[in-house]
């Protein structure tokens, strides 16, 4: 019996009804919860779902993920176009973003390249003098006994992309590494960087990579 | 007499549950609804990742299937169903065989051994549904068949309401509820008991006497619902309730499902309490949980005695750590929980089931995983049971011919325990390869340096701590 007066009396006092409102499915979704999400939504979604790997201001913490705050507009929209109709082929777009991009529509990609392209790059992270040296060597002047051109001549001086070609400055050194290698056994099927790659040494793609992650 | 002997049985059995309780599954269900392979979510299954933790918070809502939808004219949704329904199947299919056989008195006047060498095919067959049932609305669960019960019946299950805010400053909050059917089941680190280490076990081993309540004793016999919030995928609060809700019995009166009656065993009086808080910190591949967790159950002993007067109450506090690296090609997990038991057995004493009025037990378990890309792998951990003397709640072996005041065979050691002490550890080893990521081959050793409180004859009947020792192979898939 007391349960009972109790609920009756929760009832009077409206705790039931605020209780209700607390959990009622108001609204469109939040952006967890499948296709497709309305774009301007865009800002919750990048929040919720995708800042979960990649940072929610785009500065992904894991270097397994990217670093997107600040990247490109255009090439974020490009790749996760790529990744919806699974043509990037590197392993953590097989098993991440192919599924995740799965139901995207165009709008909100638009958008979700516009929230992580204005979001602020964090600070470059440090590496030893002689890596760097090394590193910004290759960027800047290649390596002409390789073949290999100079990275700064297609994504700028100070490696932050341009109408063409993607934002590298900050950029994890594992991610970048990874995606040398892809480029190399051509995993990710991307001709111009295929050929850049062709001949790079690992030792050499990781002192690139750790040059471009010290860059602000 | 009835009641000590039931009770005894109730509490065996209930430790029984520990050591075979199965493991945490994996489930390709999600991997059917996000598109995203295992490794998202996973480490290796069943251990997640901080993916999958935040996955699971949110209500295992995340979905990237197209969708059957309704909406009204204020656009809310009333229907966001996946096209395709996300069911898988597990199957666990092992091989057991244990250091020393075990005695066989099915004929008391001329005794034997058992056979050694236990072929489970299947040890577990389970069917999920795991996913999205509306938009803030998902589910895990299990039903499962099991050699040793022959039966199908209920398995993990967690429901789960879960909503997500943006604050200010772009820090996440989301709060929710669960309606699970196992304390801890709900949690989202690995290194509680539901979904905790040993990842997977025999059911044809011998299991020591004692466990605590929080670590799987009442699995799938209670129901319980918690609230939680879950701050910056890092700061982790949850209270709730736990109520008995037992299977497969009913009311001596009525034949229905309820009111529970003195036919049920270890019935809690009203709720009880269940708390969590936890703290994760990541730093590139890295991640470190800190937390504690813990809950206060009274129990009415029932198993034949009116579900009034004295109870057994048992107040658990529990600490627990995880540490992971998820890195390209090398994963490493360090974990590890304590649990304190404080048991009051007003109950169990006046019946005579239990010797003090009340008893301690101190659980303690830390384990190392490492793999190589997903594929080869191993294990290692160190468990520890210590508690109070009681000779009748752990009660010494029978005198031959093993048999109760009712006539019924009981072991004549074994699983009791000579000394009255419930001190038991040991370590486990594991090698495992996975040829591919839902396909998981183990060999597995489990080695007891004390058993039911001593390493030589804890049983009284000759048996040591080591001939329970055990040899398990298990192939474990999922789809």
């Amino acid at each position: 019996m007391y349960i009972h007066q109790t609920v009756r009396t929760w009832l009077r006092r409206g705790f039931l009804a605020a209780f209700a409102a607390m959990f009622t499915f108001a609204s469109l979704p939040s952006g967890a919860q499948g296709a497709p999400t309305p774009p301007q939504q865009a800002p919750q979604l990048a929040i919720a779902v995708c800042g979960t790997c990649h940072g929610v201001d785009g500065n992904s913490i894991n270097p397994m993920f990217p670093r997107l705050a600040g990247q490109k507009a255009w090439y974020i929209k490009q790749q996760l176009k790529e990744f919806r109709a699974q043509t990037r082929g590197d392993p953590y777009a097989v098993a991440y973003m192919w599924g995740m991009a799965n139901q995207l529509s165009n709008a909100t990609i638009d958008a979700l390249a516009n929230y992580f392209s204005h979001q602020t790059p964090g600070p470059g992270t440090p590496h030893s003098p002689a890596v760097i040296a090394q590193g910004r060597a290759i960027f800047e002047h290649g390596i002409p006994t390789q073949g290999v051109p100079a990275c700064a001549a297609c994504h700028g001086p100070q490696a932050l992309g341009t109408n063409l070609f993607p934002r590298l400055a900050g950029q994890h050194a594992e991610y970048i590494l990874k995606q040398l290698q892809s480029f190399q056994n051509n995993m990710r099927k991307v001709a111009i960087m295929h050929g850049v790659a062709q001949t790079l040494h690992k030792s050499q793609m990781k002192e690139v990579a750790d040059y471009l992650e010290s860059l602000p | 007499m009835r009641v000590t002997t039931r009770f005894q049985l109730a509490a065996a059995v209930a430790a029984v549950g520990v050591l075979l309780a199965p493991a945490a599954q994996a489930v390709p269900s999600f991997a059917r609804q996000t598109g995203m392979a295992c490794a998202a979510c996973h480490t290796v299954f069943p251990e997640l990742t901080h993916f999958g933790r935040v996955f699971k918070a949110n209500g295992y809502v995340l979905d990237n299937l197209k969708q059957v939808r309704a909406v009204n004219s204020e656009r809310q949704q009333l229907l966001s169903l996946s096209q395709l329904p996300t069911f898988s199947i597990m199957t666990q299919i092992s091989y057991t065989t244990l250091n020393k056989r075990l005695p066989d008195e099915t004929n008391p006047a001329a005794p034997g051994l058992t056979q050694n060498g236990t072929a489970g095919f299947p040890q577990q067959l389970s069917l999920f549904y795991a996913g999205k049932i509306a938009p803030h609305f998902g589910v895990f669960s299990q039903i499962t068949y099991g050699n040793d019960s022959g039966t199908i019946g209920i398995d993990n299950t967690d429901l789960r309401f879960a909503k997500l805010i943006v604050l200010p400053g772009k820090n996440t909050l989301t709060y929710g509820l669960s309606l699970n059917n196992n304390p801890t089941v709900q949690d989202l680190w690995n290194s509680t008991p539901a979904w905790g280490f040993p990842y997977d076990a025999s059911n044809a081993v011998v299991s020591p006497l004692a466990a605590t309540q929080i670590d799987g004793t009442l699995a799938q016999s209670v129901a319980g619902l918690t609230g939680y919030l879950y701050y910056d995928e890092s700061l982790y609060v949850e209270f709730g309730g736990y109520r008995s809700a037992p299977q497969g019995q009913t009311n001596a009166l009525t034949g229905q499902a309820g009111p529970l009656d003195g036919t049920f065993s270890n019935v809690i009086e009203g709720f009880a309490p269940y708390w969590r808080l936890a703290y994760e910190y990541d730093w590139r591949a890295n991640s470190l949980e800190v937390g504690t967790y813990g809950a206060d159950f009274k129990l009415y002993p029932g198993g034949g005695t009116a579900l009034t007067g004295p109870d057994n109450r048992f107040a658990d506090v529990a600490e627990d750590f995880q540490y992971q690296y998820v890195g390209e090609q090398n994963i490493v997990t360090v974990a590890g929980t304590h649990i304190h038991e404080n048991m009051n057995l007003g109950a169990s004493y006046l019946a005579g089931a239990a010797a003090n009025r009340s008893d301690s037990l101190n659980t303690t378990r830390i384990w190392a995983n490492y793999f190589y890309e997903r594929r080869y792998g191993g294990q290692i951990g160190w468990f520890s049971t210590t508690g109070t003397t009681d000779t009748a709640l752990y009660p010494p072996s029978a005198t031959p011919p093993c048999t109760n005041s009712a006539g019924t065979s009981i072991a004549c050691g074994v699983v009791t325990s000579a000394n009255g002490s419930p001190d038991t550890d040991g370590l486990i080893g594991e090698v495992s390869y996975l040829p591919w990521l839902n396909v998981r081959l183990s060999l597995q050793y489990t080695h007891y340096t004390k058993f039911n409180g001593a390493s030589n004859n804890y049983d009284g009947e000759g048996r040591n701590a080591s001939d329970n020792d055990s040899l398990y192979f298990l192939l474990w898939y999922a789809f």
